[in-house]
C-alpha cells in the first residue's frame, strides 16, 4: 500500500511509501496523525496550507461486513479544529483496490475554475469540471457515471462545496451509484471545493484487493465475526426500521430535539418515528424499501429508500434519524413526505442535514419562518442554491445563522451543531457533545443505548470516555457503528483480523489502543490550534434553560469533563 | 388492578391484523412489576436484553408499576 499524494496547484501525483508510524493506522486514526504531522493547526481551513486526506480504515478493502468505510479529515472550516467525517458508499473500498492506503489532496489551485480528478492504476488525471459546475450532487453523479461507467467510485461536492459553505459535505455513491454516502460534518465539502475539485472519480477497474498476509485466519476470523453480527437481536431491529427506530426512544427519554431544543418531547413523534415510517414504506410498495445495503457486503442493511405516494419515484435514499429529527421535530414538521424532500435538497445541495436542520431551527426561532411550515423550510433552502445572502449564512451553519439573526439559543459545540439528543436528557451524550474534538457530533460517542439514569449527571463522563474512545477505534478500523455488535459479542476477532491481514503487528486491546491513540493526537491538533477547556462546554442557555418534560438542565461538572483524558 | 399505557419500539410492535400495534393499554394486577408486563405481553425477547423506561426515566425489570405509568420497552439501538 502506498500513499498517493495530488498536488492541485501542479496538478501532479506523487507515489510515496507509507511512513512508518503511519503504517498502524488507517481511516480516523491515520488523518490525525497526517493532519498533526503535515498542516499547520493554525492555517487557513480553505487555504493552500490545508489538507484533505480521504484515508480508508484498516480493514477495508475485503468486503467484511460493514468494514469498508472511508474517513476523510481535514483541518475544519466549521469549527477550526480537527475534523474526521466518515461514510459508507464504494470510496474507501475502491482506493484500496488501487493499493491506496492514504490519498492527499494538498495545495490551492492557480485558478477559480473546477476540476474532475481521475484516478486509476496507470495515476491521475485532471479533466476539466466543465458543465457539472453549479449542478447539484444528483445530476453530477449521473453525469459522471455516465462519461466513466458504473464500476467507478466517485466522490463529489454539490453547489454548496462549490460555494465553500461551511455546511457542506462530501458525497460517496453508494452501491447503487445513489451520492448519498455523505462524509458530511465540518465543512469538508468547502474544503474540496477550495482544492478547486467538483469530484473524484477512483476507477479500480485494473486494480486487486490489498494483500492478506494469512488469509486462512483471516476467513475464520471473518466468519466468526459474521456469525456474531447476525446473532445479535438488534441487528434486525436495524434491518427492519434503520436508525429512525431512535426517534420514540429519544422522545420516550424526553430528548427528541424539538423546535430549536426547547422540547425533549414531540407532540407529532410517533408520525415521524422508525415505527410509522416502516408501515409508510410497505404500504407504498413499489420503489419504497425498509431495508437496504449502503456498501456491497453489508449484513446489517441499516438503509431505506422513501418513495412517494404511489410507490413509483424514489424521494430519497436513505432516510435517517439525525434527519429526521433535525429536519423534522426540531423545525416542528411531523410529514414525513415533506422530511424526505428536505432531506433530498440538502444532499442534492451537497450540504450537512444536521447542520442545516439545526441552522433552520435557529431560523425559525428567529422569525425566518414558522416552525412546521415545511414549504418556507424547503424555500429557504433554495435560497442556498441560488446564493442569496441567507442562503449562503445558512449555508454556513448555525452559528452564522443565530447571529445574522440575533439568536442566542444556538445549539452547538467548538461551533459545530448538535445531533438528535438534548444534551440536557442524555448527559453522556452531551459530554461526548462537549469533549468530543470533533465538536457535537453523532458518531463520536453516544450514551442512549446504555441503561443508565441519562438524567443524573453522576457517572456521565466515564461513560462518555468510554464510548468515544470506542468509536474512535472503529473509525480507525474503518468500520461501521452496528459493526460493533459484532465485534463486541467476538472482540477477539478485531486482533486477529488485523494480525492476519497485516502480519502480527496488534495487541490485545488493539481496539481501544487505536481510539485512545486517535484522540490523543486530535486534542494535540486542537491544542496547537488555540483550543483551551473552556471550549470544551455547552452553550451557557443548556445549563440554565430547563427542557421540558423532565425540566433537566445540563449539569455535568465542567472540572470533571476537563479530566476526562487524562490518562489517554 | 392498574391499568399503564406501554410503547413498543421497532420489532417489538405487536402485529394483529388491524396492523402493528406500538401504543396499548394494559391492566396488571396491583403490585406487577416491568418482568410482569412483558411475559404478559408474551414478546419474544429475552427480557434481560431491553432497554426500559418509565415516565421518561430508565428502569430496571423489577420496578413495579403504579396507575397511568407510561412504559417504553425498547431495543437498545442508537442513530446514525
Amino acid at each position: 500500500m502506498k500513499v498517493w499524494r495530488i498536488n492541485v496547484r501542479k496538478q501532479a501525483l506523487q507515489i510515496e511509501n507509507v511512513p512508518e508510524t503511519w503504517q498502524g493506522l488507517g481511516g480516523r486514526g491515520l488523518t490525525a496523525r497526517i493532519l498533526l504531522d503535515e498542516v499547520n493547526p493554525e492555517c487557513d481551513p480553505l487555504g493552500s496550507e490545508n489538507k484533505l486526506i480521504f484515508a480508508p480504515g484498516l480493514l477495508v478493502g475485503h468486503r467484511l461486513s460493514s468494514c469498508d468505510r472511508i474517513s476523510v479529515g481535514t483541518k475544519s472550516p466549521l469549527t477550526k479544529g480537527i475534523k474526521e467525517a466518515n461514510a459508507g458508499g464504494r470510496t474507501g473500498f475502491h482506493l484500496t483496490q488501487l493499493g491506496i492506503k492514504v490519498l492527499i489532496i494538498e495545495g490551492s489551485p492557480t485558478d477559480e475554475g473546477f476540476w474532475v480528478l481521475v484516478i486509476n492504476k496507470q495515476g491521475a488525471a485532471f479533466k476539466p469540471a466543465g458543465d457539472l459546475v453549479g449542478k447539484g450532487a444528483y445530476e453530477t453523479a449521473s453525469r459522471l457515471i455516465e462519461g466513466y461507467g458504473e464500476d467507478p467510485a466517485i466522490a463529489l461536492i454539490g453547489p454548496g462545496g462549490e460555494m465553500r459553505l461551511t455546511a457542506a459535505g462530501i458525497l460517496n455513491i453508494d452501491k447503487d451509484l445513489v451520492p448519498s454516502r455523505i462524509s458530511a460534518r465540518g465543512g469538508v465539502g468547502a474544503v474540496m471545493g477550495a482544492k478547486g475539485l467538483k469530484a473524484i472519480v477512483i476507477d479500480a477497474s485494473e486494480g486487486e484487493a490489498p494483500p492478506i498476509v494469512d488469509l486462512k485466519t483471516f476467513r475464520e476470523a471473518q466468519k466468526e465475526f459474521n456469525k456474531a453480527l447476525l446473532e445479535h437481536p438488534q441487528i434486525t431491529a436495524y434491518a427492519e426500521y434503520g436508525t429512525a427506530g431512535m426517534a420514540m426512544i429519544s422522545n420516550g427519554f424526553g430528548g427528541l430535539p424539538t423546535r430549536n431544543f426547547s422540547s425533549g418531547e414531540f407532540e407529532g413523534a410517533d408520525e415521524i418515528s422508525g415505527e410509522f415510517l416502516r408501515d409508510l414504506l410497505v404500504e407504498r410498495g413499489g420503489k419504497a424499501k425498509t431495508t437496504h445495503a449502503c456498501m456491497t457486503g453489508c449484513t446489517i442493511r441499516c438503509s431505506n429508500i422513501f418513495a412517494s405516494q404511489d410507490g413509483k419515484e424514489v424521494i430519497v435514499s436513505p432516510l435517517e434519524y439525525e434527519t429526521i429529527a433535525l429536519m423534522g421535530s426540531n423545525l416542528g414538521i411531523s410529514d414525513l413526505d415533506v422530511i424526505a424532500k428536505l432531506n433530498w435538497q440538502v444532499n442534492d445541495l451537497g450540504i450537512d442535514s444536521i447542520e442545516i436542520g439545526a441552522a433552520l431551527g435557529v431560523a425559525a426561532e428567529g422569525g425566518a419562518f414558522e416552525f412546521g411550515d415545511g414549504q418556507s423550510a424547503l424555500a429557504l433552502l433554495e435560497e442556498i442554491r441560488t446564493g442569496s445572502e441567507l442562503g449562503k449564512v445558512l449555508g454556513n451553519g448555525a452559528v452564522a445563522t443565530g447571529k445574522h439573526l440575533g439568536v442566542d439559543r444556538v445549539p452547538v459545540v467548538k461551533g459545530q451543531a448538535m445531533s438528535a439528543y438534548d444534551p440536557r436528557a442524555i448527559k453522556g451524550t452531551g459530554v461526548t457533545y462537549a469533549t468530543s474534538p470533533q465538536g457535537a457530533d453523532h458518531t463520536s460517542g453516544l450514551t442512549i443505548r446504555s441503561k443508565v439514569d441519562h438524567l443524573d449527571p453522576e457517572g456521565q463522563v466515564e461513560l462518555s470516555r468510554n464510548s468515544q474512545i470506542n468509536v474512535a477505534g472503529y473509525d480507525t478500523l474503518g468500520a461501521c457503528a452496528f459493526a460493533s455488535f459484532g465485534f463486541a459479542a467476538a472482540p477477539e476477532t478485531i486482533t486477529a483480523l488485523l494480525n492476519a491481514r497485516y502480519g502480527g503487528e496488534f495487541g490485545e486491546d488493539t481496539l481501544r489502543n487505536l481510539g485512545k491513540e486517535t484522540i490523543k493526537l486530535e486534542r494535540e491538533f486542537n491544542k496547537r490550534a488555540g483550543f483551551t477547556k473552556e471550549d470544551d462546554r455547552l452553550p451557557a442557555w443548556m445549563k440554565e434553560e430547563p427542557l421540558p418534560p423532565h425540566n433537566a438542565v445540563f449539569d455535568v461538572l465542567e472540572d470533571e469533563m476537563d479530566h476526562i483524558f487524562d490518562d489517554l | 388492578m392498574l391499568t399503564v399505557t406501554v410503547f413498543l419500539g421497532t420489532i417489538l410492535q405487536k402485529k394483529t391484523p388491524q396492523g402493528n400495534q406500538r401504543r396499548l393499554e394494559v391492566s396488571l394486577d396491583e403490585g406487577a412489576s416491568i418482568v410482569d408486563l412483558i411475559y404478559h405481553l408474551d414478546l419474544e425477547v429475552e427480557p434481560d436484553y431491553l432497554l426500559l423506561a418509565v415516565n421518561g426515566r430508565i428502569a430496571e425489570l423489577d420496578q413495579v408499576l403504579a396507575e397511568d405509568d407510561k412504559v417504553h420497552l425498547m431495543m437498545p439501538i442508537s442513530g446514525g
